[in-house]
């Protein structure tokens, strides 16, 4: 997964976007590694016309898509879901209107913070909204994560 | 907005001491008895935010040209 590569696309192209997920427990200390990119986005038009112009280059496909069907990556596309799993030339990618157990764009923006890394500034989820989020997800790979995260939020704490 | 920053040298200290000695009963225990090599995770802690990125990048990046190589092998 290129994450350089995908950031700097969504920060030049102004999308409004949070990164959730395994790059967010990286950058909150987690040892884990993880080979796609999560991010949360606000599913206003203008937004979603940012972000399909931002990875239309790297040209996206939903995984496990029949390859001989037509997709269209556009904002009509991006406004007609809210969860979509792509592939694309830099990596595979999600892209959520909404994370379970925090709620849309302005929700998860509650649990944000700034962070800068690959050359741009941006929001990636803080560890109380992460743990909220992974426990609330449940799945295995989700409940696996939590001592690990639940250990740095205690490590840090006053 | 708060900014994600790197670990002054106190807090990287109180956190090392805390990850390497947990106290009985906390979180840090549990971890370590599910199995989590909390020593990995000090050495993210003493990286930057971005150092640890870019460090996520190089592994993955690495590991997929790894199965790149094992598949065209198999």
């Amino acid at each position: 997964m290129q994450f350089q590569r995908a950031i700097q696309a969504l920060c030049d192209n102004g999308v409004a976007f949070i990164v959730v997920g395994g790059l967010s427990a990286t950058f909150l200390g987690s040892a884990r590694i993880t080979y796609d990119l999560d991010i949360c986005y606000s599913r206003d038009q203008a937004n979603c016309k940012l972000l399909a112009l931002a990875l239309a280059p790297y040209h996206p496909r939903p995984r496990g898509f029949p390859p001989e069907l037509p997709f269209i990556w556009d904002e009509t596309t991006l406004r007609n879901s809210e969860i979509f799993t792509l592939k694309t030339d830099i990596g595979e990618i999600d892209l959520l209107a909404e994370v379970i157990g925090l709620g849309g764009f302005e929700q998860v923006k509650a649990y944000a913070m700034s962070v800068g890394a690959f050359e741009r500034d941006f929001l990636t989820l803080d560890l109380p909204g992460l743990i909220k989020a992974k426990r609330a997800a449940g799945r295995e790979k989700d409940l696996a994560a939590l001592p690990e995260l639940e250990s740095l939020l205690e490590a840090d704490s006053e | 907005m708060r900014t994600l920053q790197p670990l002054t040298a106190k807090q990287l200290a109180t956190a090392e001491q805390r990850l390497l000695n947990p106290a009985p009963g906390s979180r840090i225990e549990a971890a370590r008895k599910y199995g989590v090599d909390l020593t990995l995770t000090i050495e993210q802690l003493r990286l930057t935010p971005a150092e640890r990125g870019q460090k996520l990048e190089d592994a993955a990046t690495a590991l997929l040209q790894f199965r790149g190589i094992a598949r065209r092998r198999a």
